[in-house]
């Protein structure tokens, strides 16, 4: 995403840097990538261990199964947006709006999860802390749906913005759809694998 | 190698910027904004805070170092392409030639210039400040440890020079061969005109300097204590310094992913027409492999930092036994980045190493698919032998058999990389100029760091040995015996190309019989104290090593010696060298056909690819 439509440097064609972006935005995939299995390996690594009996310690209320599934629809969503603009390019425009708003309102619903957790307790000082392991994993997981949200939002109100300009070069706007529609489905698909994790309490 | 096309030349237009934000924008800038960003989080963020809860000091402290980076990006005007890109207004051809540095001078060092000439001078800028630091690190250490009992610092002190003198030598490691080289010299190697991603490409390396004084303030705020592995939960306990590790670690590992995914972008997209796979040059091989397997590496060591920052910050648990963690979780993420990174560090090294021998003995690279086999059997394996860090920690005994078997299998592909370099060397006649002495020092170390790799690799020898000098003379002989000295000898082999001007032969030869004399007494001597069982990271020792310590104190000055003649050596060739022509070795790689100082855009026509780039004796090369 970070070259120009109207010149490019390299003198290529919007045809071979619309693929090299695409590449990029790939392989910036498998370092995420790498980083939610990362997660989710803690997840099951630290439940499994259950070390002194407090992945979730007596009287720890936790958050019901399907609270990762809603965290995550807001992903889901803009991805199936993003799909059905780019079958039906008479739907962009309204796809591309209803991309950046799913993400946005799923980035403000995660807040809201974030800011209402019902495992945080407090020390003999009053000092908030997140009490065992399952509440520690629910807040790294929380965390990561949050980043995905916000830069899937700016990407989203960039092709929004950009699907209103003119004088952009059709061939590699359309490249460009296709290296976010990479981005959109992978963030859906880490939402899920963290949802499918977090229902293992 | 190479033809030429008669494609046409660029038809860019002639940059006149206008005095417009972009062009205000450097250094100077960014360090005012981060410092503004910095401040004002920490003054924001104490206010109504109870300051005595460390929890709090953390938060503040964390955030403070992160906001110093992000304000910093912001004052240099690293955001500026993606603001543009998000309201549709993309960067005009004037502004992405002002950006390039065209006609700029000197100036173009201090802004984020998206030259990949530039980008790779500032690394290698870079890396030799972060040597040179981490280096005088060094030599605190073994001055502390030249006779017991010496006191020269403080038992906390010594930690912390241990902590940081690792991480920043890691830090480095990492970047020495794929920074300068890999920014500078790869991209004219495969016939491409820049990077895939030139603001990327500025981006990784101005992230990365970021990190510099953030590592530097945890000097200030207390030092490191736990070494550069920074195991939990000790890393959770640690004072404030702690922060700056963390926050290090994160930028460091964002510019690494940035970094990765654009070289690798850059060699699978843009080579040069019939620049096949077969045909691509050694070290661009050894570079790309060494970053792509960066890639997924490096995020969990950025995860476990972000987990300790959290047990630090807002009090989770993941590494507090009380409360469910376990500092197992810590080691196992760490280490999962640990061991491959040693082959991030180690293989393009090795790669600049094989594009040099072919050069200098004049015979084709000896089983050039053999190389890359070994490469890539490297890179594969080592994301399999993790565990062989953690024998000792208790961590499922039950796997330390498998883990024994994966980590000395590796010597298969490892023994691979000698009998490519051995096979071209065979009854070659070497021209022995100053690149081509690293071919034999490699070797020569190389073999002692993969033997006693073998040792620590069966359990019941690492049972004896682990936690003992005689693993930190093992790595040494890896990292700086094999991987330094490819570096040192790609920065000989391809100064001219960087600079215009050979390196002084004489100050080099000097430095290398220095450097290489120094660091094995250095690290044998360390091995005699570590199978005699002297402890690492101990600020003091038994009476019993004392000869060992002596020994190795000696050869660390020798090497001490041996590096300042050769940043004189280069300090002094890039001022008032002699004039390099500009093929002064004879080579056939891509880079020896463009004049220096190399164009913005490399080549004048668009080179294309007839034939392999290790002809040498072939008649029709």
């Amino acid at each position: 995403m970070s070259t120009d439509t109207e010149f490019h440097i390299h003198h290529d064609s919007a045809e071979k840097v619309g693929r090299r972006e695409r590449l990029g935005v790939r392989l910036l995939i498998v370092a995420d990538g790498s980083f939610v299995f990362g997660m989710i390996f803690s997840w099951f690594y630290l439940r499994n261990l259950n070390e002194n009996n407090a992945w979730l310690p007596k009287g720890v209320h936790t958050f019901t199964t399907a609270s990762g599934y809603t965290a995550a629809i807001g992903l889901i969503i803009a991805a199936l947006a993003h799909r059905a603009g780019e079958m039906n390019h008479g739907l962009r425009r309204v796809s591309s709006i209803v991309v950046f708003l799913a993400l946005l309102v799923g980035a403000v619903y995660q807040w809201h999860q974030m800011a209402h957790m019902p495992f945080i307790a407090h020390d003999d000082n009053g000092r908030p802390f997140y009490n065992g392991a399952y509440a520690s994993n629910w807040v790294l997981v929380a965390g990561a749906n949050m980043f995905h949200y916000l830069l899937g939002a700016f990407v989203a109100l960039g092709l929004v913005i950009r699907g209103y300009r003119t004088k952009l070069d059709p061939v590699l706007e359309e490249w460009r759809q296709r290296t976010a529609g990479s981005w959109f489905t992978w963030i859906a698909i880490s939402g899920i694998l963290c949802a499918i994790a977090a229902s293992f309490k | 190698m190479t033809t030429l096309s008669h494609a046409p030349t660029s038809t860019r237009p002639v940059p006149n910027p206008k005095r417009s934000l972009i062009t205000r924008l450097n250094m100077g800038t960014g360090i005012i904004v981060g410092a503004i960003f910095c401040w004002g989080t920490y003054y924001a963020m104490r206010a109504g805070r109870d300051m005595t809860d460390t929890h709090n000091v953390n938060k503040v402290l964390l955030s403070s170092m992160l906001m110093w980076s992000f304000g910093f990006l912001v004052g240099i005007g690293a955001l500026i392409g993606p603001f543009r890109w998000l309201i549709g207004k993309d960067l005009t051809a004037e502004e992405q030639l002002y950006l390039a540095g065209d006609g700029q001078g000197i100036k173009r060092y201090f802004k984020y210039c998206t030259d990949h000439k530039v980008v790779g001078i500032q690394y290698l800028v870079g890396v030799m400040t972060m040597l040179g630091v981490g280096g005088t690190m060094a030599m605190m250490i073994r001055t502390n440890l030249a006779t017991p009992g010496s006191h020269l610092v403080t038992p906390n002190v010594y930690n912390s020079l241990v902590g940081l003198h690792g991480i920043t030598m890691i830090i480095a490691m990492i970047i020495v061969a794929t920074g300068p080289f890999g920014n500078y010299i790869m991209p004219i190697m495969i016939g491409a005109r820049d990077m895939a991603f030139p603001r990327l490409n500025a981006l990784s390396w101005w992230v990365l300097f970021t990190a510099i004084p953030v590592l530097c303030s945890a000097w200030f705020l207390g030092g490191i204590p736990t070494g550069w592995t920074a195991y939990a939960p000790l890393s959770d306990q640690a004072g404030p310094g702690m922060n700056a590790f963390l926050a290090t670690i994160i930028i460091f590992a964002l510019s690494t992913a940035v970094a990765g995914m654009n070289i690798t972008t850059t060699v699978i997209a843009m080579r040069a027409k019939g620049m096949k796979w077969n045909r691509v040059p050694i070290f661009v091989v050894g570079a790309t492999i060494s970053v792509a397997l960066a890639i997924p590496a490096f995020p969990t060591f950025m995860l476990a930092m972000i987990q300790t920052g959290m047990d630090r910050t807002i009090a989770t648990g993941f590494y507090d036994a009380n409360v469910g963690g376990s500092g197992w979780l810590y080691a196992n993420l760490f280490w999962i980045m640990g061991h491959p990174e040693v082959y991030v560090i180690l293989i393009p090294g090795v790669a600049a190493l094989m594009e040099i021998a072919p050069v200098f003995v004049r015979k084709p690279l000896f089983s050039y698919n053999a190389a890359i086999a070994g490469f890539a059997g490297i890179a594969g394996l080592s994301v399999l032998v993790w565990a062989h860090h953690m024998y000792m920690s208790g961590w499922m005994p039950s796997l330390n058999g498998p883990f024994m078997i994966t980590t000395e299998f590796i010597s298969v592909p490892t023994g691979l990389l000698f009998l490519v370099l051995v096979g071209t060397l065979w009854r070659g006649r070497p021209w022995m100029k100053l690149p081509m002495l690293s071919v034999y020092a490699f070797l020569w170390n190389f073999l002692i760091g993969g033997v006693t790799g073998v040792y620590l690799s069966d359990v019941p020898a690492d049972n004896y040995l682990h936690g003992s000098m005689f693993v930190t003379a093992h790595f040494h002989y890896t990292l700086m015996g094999a991987a330094f000295t490819g570096a040192m000898a790609g920065l000989v082999y391809w100064f001219p190309k960087m600079t215009g001007r050979m390196l002084n032969e004489r100050a080099g030869y000097i430095a290398f019989w220095l450097i290489q004399i120094g660091f094995n007494v250095l690290f044998l001597g360390m091995f005699m104290a570590g199978a005699q069982g002297q402890p690492r990271r101990v600020a003091d020792y038994a009476f019993v090593y004392e000869h060992s310590n002596m020994i190795s104190t000696a050869g660390a000055y020798t090497v001490g010696i041996g590096m300042i003649t050769l940043l004189w050596a280069v300090v002094h060739s890039w001022r008032n060298g002699k004039i390099a022509p500009m093929n002064p070795w004879g080579a056939k790689t891509l880079e020896w056909t463009v004049p220096y100082p190399v164009p913005l855009e490399n080549f004048d026509v668009e080179p294309i690819i007839t034939s392999d780039p290790y002809g040498y004796g072939k008649a029709a090369n």
